[in-house]
């Protein structure tokens, strides 16, 4: 569901590094990532975790500004913003950073999510110092150029075609539901932007954004990789150290307010041949124990073939081929610092009513509403959470472990946070999960909409249900 | 286009000034050692190969099964996938349901997927399942239930699949690429039609089942962290599966011709471009590790030539990319990308002319050194993960390669020269052999395409 990336390709499989996430239970396996934390004096925060298993390393700077918070008259700009940043800088003129990226055999991409943006190289070890440098070049001084603004208003435009506009589906549920389900402007506007508001972004636009977001006090540097440490600070403080610090504006107030009702919406999408439903409930407050329990329940409702949602509306009423979603939708369920949406979706048949799949889904909300689930059904989330969470931290060189030990950095100013997720889980009882049910799965706490097919063309050929 | 792109350098180097620096200097590259791999062959022609790797306790445990699209006739297009999806239904003593639940008590998701030339069945659990794992994907390959309850089910979903999928423009593209490259052979068929999805019975499935998958279609992985005493679960678990039928493969030998298909999509805001043709070499062949470079030079890598032009100059389009698309014995070259409407004929006359530039002049050495470096770190990357491993494996089980094939890859890929990327472009990308797709607003676009 990386829709943001600078490059769709590689965009999409950062989405399956870093889709779900995270560890439990008590076995055999066990795996604890070593993690060493500290700040430069300029405030930028500094992870590192060593791991030797290939002689790659991954260089994360996370910049502490999503589109949840970018100007009001300039949605999409927070996205625009990351492209802006692969244009050059002061010693790597436009295309001489990704020249010396993959000139040296490495990969590199950027997105822009609720509360980061992101720029990541995935590079053979021995680059890891010109990596730093490169990094610490465009940090402290980017080249913003009309040329580059426009060439790039132009890519991002396309980037919005190709993926919402010229697309069946496009947008459905990942950029549409936090628009319908939430209030907050910071949390409902459109992320990607409205093509007349990335086409009116200024040059000074850009030189505002960056001197008041992109400076050390609002960045997180992560390492993962075969690299010495001792060396790697020596660089790091080379590079980063005399970059200044910025002032930061007061975070804006991005409560989202109690939903007292169930909000109904529905969508006609002229490019789709079949109809879809996704229905969305907020979350309890980040890292809270009813957070984990809905980590829990995501896993027990939605992920995997064993789950409820699946075995009830792919298996046995035959309402689609596959239920989708999961919590925060561009990313996991840990790197977010906001209110955030739980999501199913689904694409059915038109001989199927969206009124006939809440009907069936209802019942297993109810279910773990009503009554406490089975310390089985707990365990299998937990395995199928660490086991996901360790092939994570394995994919791209370990992109997975350097995503969430920047934005424990970020958000938490503790990156060890990262083993303590197991604990924190395990910790999760059937009454918590129950609990959180009851609050959380309430029917007013939910956001439905249904996508009507615009090109369906002809009559429903056989329906979905046997 | 050289002197142009170069005149843009320039000028944002006379911007730059003078004083910049110049990136500090890269430490020495560090060996880079493939894992080591196990190959064993079971009584019954099964094949097993097993690679420790890692240091995270996970193990992947794939089936690659030499069937595929490859093997359906004319009638039975997407009858692997029918088959794919049923074997995923139960087994001769698991229900479904039981099926899903063991795969996520072993922290994984079991996957059945039919592909072209092979199909795989594979799940990635805690190392400590990893016997476990290996009996559920023995079950479920050689005793599937493949049950008539399902089959209805089965093929609505592959019906909506059918919809959903050529609702998009690139699908549309993909079809008529494919079809036009390889008309009469079974790479060429990407989509079925409605009734014949409609007209595929279980016996049909089963059929298809018997005559292709067995014993010795099959090879086993398992790459990861696990206990080596699981050779012995895996024999107890494959020894009385029967040998089955011999691997059948007929490649297509297609002929490049040059073509233009517009395909009406009213109102669309940009146009889906393929641009490419067949080219009859198998990765065996001396010139496919130089086909290789010579596409990442042209189109492959970010900083290649193509999306330098019409990404990064123009800014006509976002993701644009090509590839050599590699099937048993043949293979394609082909340009992706999804371009705004009204700059479609542009785009193709810029990849047109980044084609023709490096048939007239190699490349610098400079140029070419940057992308065999990024080739030989991509291949790092590729042989980092389990199912990187698997896929790089089986890649060279499928095509016949020896085993020197990923341990020279790199060597290979450096001892390409600047006069092999301008032979390799002349010789085989020949864009009056070309097939032009264009999936778009029609009457936008129409009358621009007449110049190709």
């Amino acid at each position: 569901m990386a829709h943001y990336g600078r490059r769709l390709a590689a965009a999409a499989t950062l989405a399956c590094a870093l889709a779900g996430s995270l560890p439990a239970a008590e076995s055999a396996s066990q795996f604890t990532v070593p993690v060493t934390y500290y700040k430069l004096p300029n405030g930028l925060k500094v992870a590192l975790s060593r791991d030797t298993t290939a002689p790659l390393v991954v260089v994360a700077v996370y910049y502490n500004i999503g589109f949840r918070i970018e100007p009001r008259t300039r949605t999409g700009f927070a996205h625009l913003f990351e492209h802006l940043m692969f244009e050059g800088s002061k010693n790597l003129p436009k295309g001489e950073f990704d020249k010396l990226i993959e000139g040296n055999g490495g990969l590199s991409n950027g997105s822009t999510r609720f509360d980061f943006t992101n720029y990541f190289e995935v590079v053979p070890s021995h680059v890891l110092e010109p990596m730093l440098w490169g990094e610490a070049d465009r940090m402290k001084s980017l080249s913003l150029t009309a040329e580059s603004l426009k060439n790039q208003q132009g890519v991002v435009g396309n980037e919005v075609k190709v993926n919402v506009l010229n697309r069946p589906y496009g947008g459905f549920p990942w950029l549409d539901m936090p628009q319908y389900a939430n209030k907050n402007w910071y949390n409902a506007h459109n992320f990607y932007g409205d093509l007349a508001d990335i086409e009116a972004a200024t040059l000074k636009d850009a030189k505002d954004f960056s001197q008041t977001f992109y400076a050390p006090n609002n960045a997180a540097l992560a390492l993962v990789g075969d690299f010495d440490e001792g060396q790697a600070k020596k660089w790091i403080e080379k590079y980063f150290s005399a970059i200044p610090s910025s002032k930061l504006p007061p975070k804006p107030d991005l409560a989202e307010p109690t939903q007292d009702s169930e909000k109904r919406f529905s969508k006609t999408d002229k490019l789709a041949e079949k109809p879809a439903l996704a229905f969305a409930y907020h979350m309890p407050p980040r890292l809270t124990p009813e957070h984990y329990a809905m980590v829990l329940l995501d896993q027990i409702l939605l992920q995997g073939d064993d789950s409820l949602l699946t075995q009830e509306l792919v298996k046995k009423r035959g309402f689609t081929d596959s239920v989708d979603g999961g919590i925060n939708l561009l990313g996991n369920q840990f790197n977010y610092n906001g209110p955030m949406l739980w999501i199913a979706n689904l694409i059915h048949d038109a001989g199927v009513k969206p009124g006939q799949i809440l009907a069936a889904v209802d019942p297993i909300i109810e279910g773990l509403r009503e009554k406490p689930v089975t310390h089985e059904q707990i365990g299998r989330a937990l395995v199928k959470l660490r086991a996901q969470f360790y092939k994570d931290l394995t994919q791209f060189g370990g992109l997975g472990r350097a995503d969430l030990m920047a934005s424990f950095s970020l958000f938490d100013d503790n990156p060890a946070l990262i083993n303590n997720l197991e604990r924190e889980l395990r910790e999760v009882t059937p009454e918590l999960i129950e609990k959180t049910a009851k609050q959380y799965l309430r029917p007013a706490n939910r956001t439905v909409l249904v996508l009507e097919a615009g090109a369906a063309s002809k009559a429903p050929n056989t329906g979905g249900a046997q | 286009m050289r002197t142009w792109t170069l005149a843009l350098i320039l000028a944002a180097s006379c911007f730059a000034a003078d004083d910049r620096e110049a990136p500090p200097p890269a430490g020495t590259p560090k060996p880079f050692v493939l894992p080591e791999s196990n190959t064993f062959t079971l009584k019954n022609g099964m094949k097993v190969t097993l690679a420790q790797h890692g240091s995270v306790p996970v193990a992947a445990v794939s089936a690659r099964i030499a069937f595929g699209h490859a093997n359906e006739s004319a009638d039975q297009v997407w009858l692997s996938t029918f088959l794919a999806e049923l074997m995923k239904e139960g087994t001769s003593t698991l229900t479904a349901e039981q099926v899903a639940n063991e795969a996520a008590r072993m922290g994984g998701q079991l996957d059945v997927t039919a592909g072209t030339d092979e199909s795989v069945a594979s799940i990635e659990v805690l190392s400590e399942f990893t016997a476990d794992a290996v009996k559920l994907v023995a079950d479920v390959v050689a005793h599937p239930k493949l049950p008539e309850s399902e089959m209805e089910r089965v093929r609505a979903n592959n019906l909506r699949q059918l919809a959903v999928q050529l609702s998009t423009p690139q699908a549309q593209a993909n079809r008529a690429f494919a079809a036009t490259l390889y008309p009469n052979h079974p790479y060429g068929r990407l989509f079925p039609s409605e009734s014949q999805l409609k007209s595929y019975r279980l016996e049909d499935v089963r059929k298809f089942y018997a005559d292709n998958i067995g014993a010795q279609r099959t090879h086993l992985y398992v790459v990861g962290l696990f206990d080596p005493a699981v050779r012995k679960t895996i024999e107890a678990a494959f020894d009385g599966w029967e040998a089955g039928p011999a691997v059948t493969r007929t490649p297509p030998s297609p002929v490049a011709s040059k073509r233009q298909l517009l395909i009406d999509r009213p109102a669309a805001v940009q146009s889906t471009l393929r641009l490419g043709l067949p080219i009859n070499i198998s990765p065996a062949h001396p010139d496919y590790i130089p086909l290789e470079v010579t596409d990442s030079l042209l189109g492959g890598a970010f900083t290649s030539r193509i999306t330098n032009n019409i990404r990064e100059q123009k800014g006509y389009t976002y993701s644009p990319f090509s590839q050599v698309v590699t099937r048993y014995h043949t293979a394609a070259w082909q340009e992706s990308a999804d371009v705004t409407t009204k700059f479609t004929a542009d785009s193709v006359r810029e990849i047109l002319l980044e084609i023709n530039r490096l048939r007239k002049e190699p490349p610098d050495g400079k140029e070419l050194k940057g992308i065999q470096n990024f080739m030989g770190g991509i291949f790092v990357l590729r042989n980092s993960s389990n199912q990187g491993i698997i896929g790089q494996l089986g890649f060279v089980d499928l095509h016949g390669l020896t085993d020197d094939y990923l341990k020279t890859y790199v060597q290979r890929v450096n001892a390409v020269s600047r006069e092999d990327l301008q032979r390799i472009t002349e010789t085989y990308l020949d864009p009056g052999k070309m097939t032009l797709v264009v999936v778009g607003d029609k009457a936008k676009v129409e009358d621009s395409l007449k110049a190709f």
